[in-house]
């Protein structure tokens, strides 16, 4: 067991916004939390992060309480995945990525050769070697996302979170973005990710939770753990959950809305053709 | 061990291309430093001045008038020296305050460092303290200012970067407002024109005293910020995302506004309100060199150090009176600051 959460309370101040939440991440596992917008996996993250009080209950690292380590504590065993954002200053990709290589070295320290390495192990292990001299504020924001990922394995962390990683990124680089994460469960590191399509829960994690008005739902795989009815209650729309083909054959689940507006033109304009001809 | 990786991170960033610009701006600052002798009412012709300078490392057989050495070493030396260190002192806390503040708009006044400085000093002035005096009252009025700031920043439950900024424009006015206040009292043909050029800011008196008095924590806030650059570089990227990165950015925050305050005070208590200095330089050097303090704080240092000394000489030599400095490193710095605006790649997103 990497990550263990014990009756978590998290919120602002005396705001509860998360209430009493129990779950666990091993290794090698892919967790997704589900959640309508201000659910609180935000504050859920943020308070894993070190970012956040406890408001009650205890994280626990490998068995070890985590409430009251530094910082730099967290950051050698976390790594963390923001959305996307845009910082103010066009600092070179390399650099960005040794950003992440801080927990490890000494206060007046820069880093080392040593480091520089370990960056560029993590930027190849992305495929992205060749954005290592590119500012970072002047790429794409899907290669920005993948040089953030990069950041985050250069502190070599046993966990990742990421929060939304592809809120804001296009169709395609949504794609690329995810594809990556089942490769970082592949390095033995527990991933926890919030995502905001159920779609991309069932095609990239192994685990769910659902979270609803700071509690837990449910949790389970996503086949059967994400149903219409829990989609119904968390985001308070009616879905359909499709099961398809690719064209290599492979099954995937895929959620439409039972209500098609486009469908409803269609219809809405046939039947005003046939009074028009009706009329005629 | 220490020193090994020292070495090899100083290879990382040659291997980048900043290091010959760092070697330049470096040997542009001594040029400055040099010619600078040689300028003012009194002439000193090239050679004469290089055997005097040279005249200090070996022995030689003096073909100079005495006066000549007194000019260069009593009068000259110690305003080429405060130059430098006050203009590389503003640059610095003026980088270091943009980055930590995720703005490029941010000066090394923004939580109050002068205004409380400018306050200190008029309070001197007006109790006809002596030099030293009011010297001492610029320095403490600056730490008090900015010490204020950040005790009423920490109270506030919101955005601690914003809490920050807010009080010190908030006591950055109220203690303009306590200027304004003594000038109004002060005795108008004696003490409100000494206030008033007080504040446009100069070196015209400065002695070697003063230069001694502000080299200590001129050189302990940068040293301590040049030895955090790194940091500098991950607190760049936003408060959250630097602690989860393994930053205690209280504490971290709290060193940078001290090393910033240290700075500033120091420099003003011996110049005066010097402005633009702290916000036009840190640009100019990241345009030249790049975002990153490992070599950002090194050029803004070297930068800052030669535009001061320039605009000094300037001020000595332009017209027959002496030029606040003030006023000369507005009408230049804000002309060419936009025309790097319009001209150039700019410095940040």
């Amino acid at each position: 067991m990497e990550l263990a959460i014990r009756n978590l309370s998290c919120g602002y101040g005396k705001r509860r916004v998360v209430d009493s939440i129990s779950l666990s991440i091993n290794a090698g596992e892919v967790i997704g939390l589900l959640g309508a917008n201000g659910c609180g996996k935000t504050t859920l993250i943020k308070t894993i992060l070190g970012l956040l009080p406890f408001l009650g209950g205890e994280v626990l690292l490998e068995g070890k309480n985590i409430q009251y380590w530094t910082s730099a504590q967290i950051a050698r065993v976390v790594g963390y995945i923001p959305q996307m954002h845009t910082p103010p200053f066009p600092f070179q990709v390399l650099d960005v990525v040794l950003m992440g290589r801080t927990a490890h070295i000494k206060p007046f320290a820069s880093p080392s050769l040593k480091d520089v390495k370990i960056a560029e192990q993590a930027l190849e292990m992305l495929d992205i070697t060749y954005l290592r001299d590119r500012i970072y504020t002047e790429i794409s924001g899907g290669e920005r996302q993948l040089v953030l990922i990069a950041r985050a394995l250069t502190q070599e962390p046993k966990i990742l979170i990421m929060d939304e990683p592809t809120a804001s990124l296009d169709f395609g680089n949504q794609i690329k973005v995810l594809s990556h994460v089942k490769q970082l469960a592949g390095l033995n590191i527990a991933v926890l990710m919030s995502c905001h399509f159920p779609e991309h829960a069932f095609l990239y994690t192994n685990r769910v939770v659902l979270l609803n008005e700071g509690r837990i739902l449910h949790s389970g795989t996503p086949d059967e753990t994400i149903t219409p009815e829990r989609l119904k209650k968390l985001y308070g729309v009616d879905v359909d959950i499709i099961t398809v083909k690719n064209r290599m054959n492979q099954e995937l689940q895929v959620c439409v809305p039972s209500r098609s507006l486009a469908a409803e033109d269609k219809y809405y304009q046939s039947m005003e053709r046939r009074n028009q001809y009706a009329l005629a | 061990m220490e020193i090994n990786n020292l070495h090899k991170s100083a290879g990382v960033i040659e291997n980048r291309g900043a290091g010959w610009k760092i070697i330049i701006l470096l040997f542009t600052l001594i040029f400055i430093f040099i010619f600078s002798f040689a300028l003012g009412r009194y002439p000193v012709p090239p050679g004469q001045l290089l055997q005097v300078l040279a005249s200090q490392i070996i022995t030689m057989e003096p073909t100079w008038n005495v006066t000549v050495e007194t000019v260069i070493f009593q009068v000259r030396l110690p305003r080429i020296l405060a130059a430098i260190l006050v203009g590389a002192a503003l640059s610095t806390a003026g980088a270091a305050y943009q980055g930590m503040f995720k703005n490029p708009l941010v000066s090394p006044d923004i939580l109050g460092a002068s205004a409380g400085a400018g306050f200190g000093a008029a309070l001197g002035i007006y109790f006809s303290f002596s030099m030293v005096g009011i010297q001492l009252m610029a320095f403490v009025g600056g730490l008090l200012a900015v010490g204020l700031t950040y005790g009423i920043s920490i109270r506030i439950r919101h955005d601690p970067m914003l809490a920050l900024v807010l009080s010190g424009v908030m006591i950055g006015s109220l203690f303009t407002a306590a200027i304004s206040c003594i000038k109004y009292i002060a005795d108008p043909y004696d003490k409100l024109p000494a206030i008033t050029f007080w504040l446009m800011g100069s070196l015209a008196s400065i002695t070697s005293r003063d230069v001694y008095m502000v080299l200590i924590p001129i050189i302990l806030g940068g040293l301590l910020l040049y030895l955090l650059r790194w940091r500098l570089n991950v607190l760049a990227m936003g408060e959250e995302e630097a602690q989860v990165l393994g930053i205690n950015t209280r504490a971290m925050k709290t060193i940078v506004i001290i090393c910033c305050t240290l700075m500033t005070a120091a420099s003003v208590s011996i110049s005066g309100l010097i402005g633009w200095v702290g916000l036009v330089i840190p640009h100019l050097a990241r345009m030249i060199v790049g975002p990153n303090y490992q070599v950002l704080l090194p050029a803004s240092i070297l930068l800052g150090g030669a535009y001061l000394l320039l605009v000094d000489d300037l001020a000595r030599l332009i017209a027959s009176m002496e030029i606040p400095l003030g006023i000369l490193t507005a009408l230049i710095g804000v002309p060419f600051f936009l025309y790097l605006l319009l001209n150039s790649k700019w410095g940040w997103k």
